[in-house]
């Protein structure tokens, strides 16, 4: 396109990248501040110092923090429940998408309609939270999985990108006598693999960050997840020094405890993240495509 | 099937029902041929199928607790039936009301600034002509979708605190520091902040995959005729994007009171909970922590179906503008 920019587009055209680039700044920049914090001594910390660069640098409260078992406790539950849950998860979708986009399936739209109406008609907490209880899973690492093993979004995502694979396959498979599960097994989901590392990792994403099944389900607190760990260390921090701060001379305090413990959280996610982002926006996308 | 001519002129003679009947039993055969074909098809769904049953259908029917005076011991079968005292008994208590107001303006803060955050910022990164500028600033701005509200919870939490860098910056400029999280008055405008910040830029992608769809042939002609950016986005983006916006919103009016758990109880504190409480933290503490089952399935009740009257209406009002859900 041939443009000739008059003064008001370009001053438009200035605003935009300067205000784009200020917000987007935003989103990473608070995970810099504390990272910095996390890397500082605790006098820099309290005298409000740090911006984006340690101020009298020390690893004391890496160290402090690593050496936590209990945060290393509930970094294994969290892996657990990542590792297991995804792959759980995408078991039973795979499995309810795959009936619900063949044609040859009489109950597809009925059973279609029942699940779309789940997600307009939200259950209540608290028959949902006495659901679980009657099932037993009140302080079962499980009830940080099954309860929320299907995501209808993610289902759906599922089902559509099989209803767009062409059926001449399935007529070739079948001739050559293919049964439904091989023909899942064998030549959908071969080909399915750009979906399946979208949902994939939108579960993933989801057990690493799960929080209310572990508020709802877990009175136990050896099975809190790294969230709700998190959380139980920003409520009483002295749990996390697990020393009397008021007494001896460390070098760390509450305020770079806290960073490191967010910065520990997040870690796994922002070096991943960079890999997934194409996979994620692909998803997003094809999600809405069939709402 | 084996029907002859013959048979089915007979068919045709018999009393309706009878003829109903017949239907209904070739229906069955069918069904019965398909099962046996594809039975593979109907085991591979039943997992899924036990999986809504189970946490989505059964604590949905669960819901007639509040109706009830539910006592754990006795279940759902023994326990007396109320019928609407507790509704009664919800609309009578001023907490309630207190709750409910909140819930409420939140709702219509996230409403009013949030919903319309990404469309614009959606315009925003359409109007960016270098590529990689474009690309680098997205991916910043999906990455807070990833954290968690517990992590966000606590970057706010250290941003706004005493010694955090809010207040160092007001400090450099003389001001004393302000205990934010603490004071009622900027709850609310922290919780709307906040999750306009995870969420607006993940929002846009949507409206971006709208925006790319729309034929270019339609800015060309816009060109020739004369119009400038702001008219193209105008006249065309936004006409064209409008039922991309309208069916989101039709979602997001569904949940209109359900404002995520996550997010609030992440940001309250004892201190702010008279401005921002809402029904899902107040649920959580009266129901899961304090056992007053009953009342609070029909305060969950009431605010499912405040969320199903409003998509109703508003389906409605899409439906005469040529477009709703269903």
């Amino acid at each position: 396109m041939v443009m000739k920019k008059s003064w008001g587009e370009k001053s438009f055209q200035i605003f935009n990248y300067t205000f784009l680039s200020i917000f987007a700044a935003t989103m990473i920049l608070p995970l810099i501040q504390l990272l910095a914090v996390s890397f500082s001594s605790p006098i820099a910390a309290e005298s409000k110092k740090v911006f984006l660069f340690p101020v009298e640098f020390t690893l004391g409260t890496w160290k402090h923090i690593l050496q936590n078992e209990v945060l290393w406790r509930s970094f294994g539950v969290t892996i657990f429940i990542t590792v297991v849950g995804t792959f759980l998860s995408m078991l039973f979708t795979v499995l309810t998408a795959f009936p619900l986009s063949r044609r040859e399936f009489l109950l597809k739209k009925p059973i279609m309609i029942a699940i779309v109406i789940t997600m307009i008609f939200n259950a209540p907490m608290i028959p949902y939270f006495l659901t679980v209880r009657e099932l037993g899973l009140m302080d079962s690492i499980w009830a940080l999985i099954i309860p929320g093993l299907i995501s209808t979004f993610n289902m759906i995502i599922v089902r559509t990108f099989f209803m767009g694979i062409p059926n001449d396959l399935d007529d070739a498979a079948k001739i050559d006598g293919c049964n439904d599960l091989r023909l899942l097994f064998q030549i959908y989901l071969p080909l399915s693999k750009p979906v399946l590392a979208t949902i994939g990792l939108f579960y993933a994403v989801g057990y690493w960050n799960s929080f209310q099944a572990a508020v709802l389900f877990l009175r136990d607190q050896t099975l809190w997840p790294l969230q709700m760990r998190l959380r139980g260390f920003f409520l009483s921090p002295e749990a996390l020094a697990e020393v009397n701060l008021v007494t001896g001379d460390y070098d760390f305090n509450t305020i770079t405890l806290k960073a490191a413990t967010i910065i520990f959280a997040t870690v796994p996610i922002v070096l991943v993240y960079p890999y997934l982002q194409k996979y994620f926006v692909k998803g997003a996308v094809l999600g809405s495509l069939k709402e | 099937m084996d029907h002859s001519p013959v048979k089915q002129q007979s068919v045709s003679e018999l009393p309706l029902n009878a003829e109903l009947l017949i239907q209904k039993k070739s229906l069955i055969r069918i069904y019965l041929e398909n099962m046996k074909k594809h039975w593979m098809l109907y085991v591979m769904i039943i997992p899924g199928i036990l999986y809504y049953i189970i946490f989505k259908y059964v604590p949905l029917l669960g819901s007639v607790i509040a109706f009830q005076d539910y006592q754990i011991f006795k279940g759902i079968f023994e326990s007396p039936w109320v019928w609407f005292e507790n509704f009664k008994y919800i609309f009578s208590y001023q907490d309630f009301y207190q709750v409910l107001r909140n819930t409420i303006m939140i709702a219509f803060y996230q409403l009013i600034f949030g919903f319309p955050a990404p469309i614009i910022l959606a315009l925003l990164f359409n109007e960016v002509r270098l590529m990689f500028f474009k690309r680098t600033v997205q991916s910043l701005f999906y990455l807070p979708h990833f954290l968690s509200w517990v992590v966000v919870g606590g970057i706010v939490f250290e941003l706004l605190a005493a010694e955090g860098v809010i207040n160092a910056i007001r400090g450099l400029f003389g001001a004393a520091p302000i205990l934010f999280m603490q004071e009622e008055s900027y709850f609310r405008t922290i919780v709307v902040v906040s999750g306009i910040w995870k969420s607006v830029g993940w929002g846009t992608i949507i409206y971006l995959a709208a925006i790319t769809a729309i034929n270019p042939s339609l800015y060309e002609a816009a060109v020739i005729d004369g119009a400038n950016r702001w008219k193209q986005i105008r006249y065309i983006t936004l006409p064209l994007l409008f039922p991309t916006i309208l069916v989101l919103f039709l979602l997001n009016i569904g949940n209109f009171l359900e404002l995520g758990f996550d997010q609030i109880f992440n940001l309250l504190t004892p201190m702010t909970y008279s401005v921002g409480d809402i029904i899902e933290t107040y649920v959580y503490r009266a129901g899961v922590l304090q056992g007053q089952f009953s009342v609070t399935t029909a305060i969950g009740l009431f605010q499912s179906v405040v969320g199903f009257i409003l998509l109703w209406i508003f389906n409605r009002l899409a439906r005469k503008s040529g477009q709703g859900l269903w």
